[in-house]
């Protein structure tokens, strides 16, 4: 479904992925780690389409298309979703209102009919049940005063409505305690599906105990320099990413 | 190079006013307001509070009339009182007005009543509003008497085709309230209006102007409050700009507890310029004032906020709030904001923000990255940008007809800039 070869990105001319390669099928969920500053979030927005990331070489495939020509809203229209490690606050834009508006846009773009205002109340109302998003935050302004757990809930509600065919989470767990974080993991597990791929990007393994991958990478240094099943995830926990890198070296 | 100084100009535009006919007990202020406008000139940007609009600049090359389509009223839908203003004369009949509005014409001094002596031209003007005064073609005088609440707004259009200058009056008495809905459809070179507003004691008037102009017109407006204790003046100025467009709000609180809001936007587009500039004087203490200004600019237009507030000594309890945020929808689109604060009290809480900047990046990524098309996103954040501005108004049609107005404006704003 996503196949990234020998990536190279830059931003602001420095060089921050160097020769990233990656394939992630349907129905899988891949993790990946990596130390600070090893390009995690680089990749995250490389893939989102976000202005500022100069691809130099390498190619990313999405369902077979080259994802680097779309704009970030015709990537999402194919079914792209990235969940932000820093969700935005917008002001004086109310929640159901931009998920509406969003819905409709993807549907519009994929020629499907767009939901109306009554709808939408309703589908919201479903999925926000089981995330523990309250119905008064759909009426506040996107994100504005909302807790870190709230913020990081309304990303997943998002990935619910949207029903994307690739989910990029960015550090999802960052800045949650363990209750919300495993109100947000059965959020993610509950959209697991045999057409959905998922990429979970986390700096620590904590997560994975709870959003259980099926193939883990370690990126470092702008490459990915090992690969394994989920005991890689305890394994670094317990060794620490310099002594796996120095072995990878 | 032009060889006119700033007194030719004045002269010029002296000359060339159609002035109502004069009447014996107008005569010695008028004669004041022209001497006082003849010896300061048209002000231009060597003048500080003129700096950011040339007016001398703007009049000095006027440009032919263009036949422009007339805006739509905004206030059409609206139900209430109507009156006409056309180059400055009062056209509508002012029987139609019920016995709570008392009303005066202007152009018929002789006629004016004893309420319009007393209070007409009263306070000392300078540069333009000593224009308007002297020179004007007409212009219609208010009155509500003590305790009258007038329950329909009172609607003043105002059409311009050719120079002019003109007068308002209004005189809400003790515990009077109105509520005043001003538009304008300017499209002359000069439309000059020089508006005075006096509230007695808990006094309230609600105020909502709207101005449209060609963009080769020039409008200038002052207006002069002055609220007694226990007042209190609300005003929304929506304004889309003109070659130059300025409106100055000058408001003395002169009352313990009399107050003053005042809200704005402005959206502009091409190479239109808006200027709103406030002052507003706290002469006692336990006295309020709250400023909200949005801007839009787009184009190579200009948008400028003045705000002097002032404290006087002794006006303890003094609580003053401004904030003017103008956001840059183009590279060449420009935003002047200088907000000033004259304190003399100890015991005050003044606060004031001023902010000028483009759409926020993070926020149009994630709307776009959720799929929303970029010019849609552009839209949805330049009218969040706005709404509490616009909020400001009370009245839910009337939120709606600036709406109505803002939408239309931001379309030409929004354009690409050439």
């Amino acid at each position: 479904m996503l196949e990234i070869k020998d990536l190279h990105v830059a931003v602001d001319g420095k060089e921050i992925l160097k020769g990233l390669s990656l394939s992630v099928q349907a129905g899988q969920v891949h993790a990946i780690m990596g130390p600070n500053g090893s390009g995690k979030s680089t990749l995250s927005y490389v893939l989102a389409g976000r202005d500022g990331y100069e691809i130099t070489s390498g190619s990313i495939t999405y369902k077979g298309e080259d994802l680097t020509a779309m704009k970030p809203e015709e990537r999402a229209a194919k079914g792209i979703f990235l969940a932000l490690q820093y969700p935005v606050e917008i002001p004086g834009v109310p929640t159901l209102t931009f998920l509406k508006t969003a819905l409709n846009s993807q549907r519009r773009a994929r020629g499907e009919s767009e939901i109306d205002a009554l709808g939408m109340l309703k589908l919201v109302r479903e999925k926000a049940k089981s995330l523990g998003v309250k119905e008064e935050m759909l009426k506040r302004a996107l994100n504005v005063g909302f807790s870190g757990g709230e913020k990081k809930r309304l990303e997943i509600l998002q990935m619910a409505l949207f029903e994307p065919g690739l989910a990029i989470l960015d550090e999802t767990d960052s800045g949650l305690d363990i209750d919300a974080l495993k109100v947000v993991a059965e959020g993610v597990n509950a959209l697991r599906d045999p057409s959905r791929a998922m990429l979970v990007i986390t700096h620590y393994q904590r997560l994975l105990n709870y959003i259980v991958p099926d193939r883990i990478h370690v990126l470092a240094k702008g490459r990915i320099v090992a690969e394994g099943g989920k005991e890689l995830a305890h394994e670094l926990e317990a060794k620490g990413y310099a002594e796996i890198l120095k072995e990878t070296a | 190079m032009s060889a006119r100084t700033t007194d030719a100009l004045a002269e010029a535009i002296a000359s060339e006013a159609k002035r109502a006919r004069p009447s014996a007990w107008a005569e010695a202020r008028r004669a004041k307001a022209l001497a006082a406008f003849q010896a300061g000139g048209v002000p231009h940007r060597r003048v500080e509070d003129w700096k950011y609009s040339d007016l001398r600049s703007a009049l000095s090359s006027p440009a032919a009339v263009v036949e422009t389509a007339p805006a739509p009223a905004p206030f059409a839908d609206i139900a209430g009182l109507r009156l006409e203003i056309r180059d400055g004369v009062l056209r509508s009949d002012l029987a139609k007005l019920p016995p709570t509005l008392e009303a005066c014409d202007l152009s018929q001094l002789d006629a004016a009543p004893d309420w319009v002596r007393a209070q007409f031209g009263a306070q000392d003007a300078k540069e333009m509003a000593a224009a308007s005064l002297a020179l004007m073609a007409g212009g219609v005088a208010l009155r509500v008497k003590s305790g009258v609440a007038v329950e329909e707004p009172l609607q003043l259009n105002f059409t311009s085709s050719s120079a002019h200058h003109a007068r308002v009056l209004v005189v809400l008495e003790d515990g009077a309230s109105l509520t005043l809905l001003e538009s304008h459809d300017n499209a002359a070179p000069l439309a000059n209006l020089g508006v005075e507003i006096v509230l007695g004691e808990k006094a309230q008037l609600t105020h909502l102007r709207l101005a449209h102009s060609a963009e080769t017109a020039v409008q200038v407006e002052e207006v002069a409050v002055s609220v007694a204790a226990g007042g209190a003046y609300r005003l929304h100025a929506a304004d889309f700009g003109a070659k130059l467009s300025r409106l100055e709000v000058a408001i003395a609180l002169t009352g313990e507890t009399a107050e003053a809001q005042l809200s704005g936007v402005a959206v502009t587009a091409d190479t239109r310029h808006a200027d709103v500039t406030t002052r507003i004087d706290h002469a006692v203490g336990n006295t309020h004032s709250t400023q909200l200004f949005k801007y839009a600019a787009g184009g190579h237009s200009r948008t400028v906020y003045q705000g002097r507030i002032t404290v006087a000594e002794g006006a303890d309890g003094t609580d003053s709030r401004q904030t003017a945020k103008a956001l840059l929808l183009s590279p060449r689109a420009e935003a002047d904001l200088k907000p000033e604060l004259i304190i003399f009290a100890d015991d005050v809480k003044c606060a004031h923000g001023a902010a000028v900047g483009d759409l926020d990046a993070e926020a149009l990524f994630y709307l776009r990255a959720r799929g929303i098309p970029e010019a849609e996103a552009r839209g949805l954040l330049i009218r969040a940008f706005l709404e509490d501005a616009v909020s400001e108004i009370e009245n839910e049609a009337l939120r709606g007809a600036v709406w109505s107005a803002v939408e239309a404006a931001l379309a030409r704003a929004s354009e690409a800039a050439s």
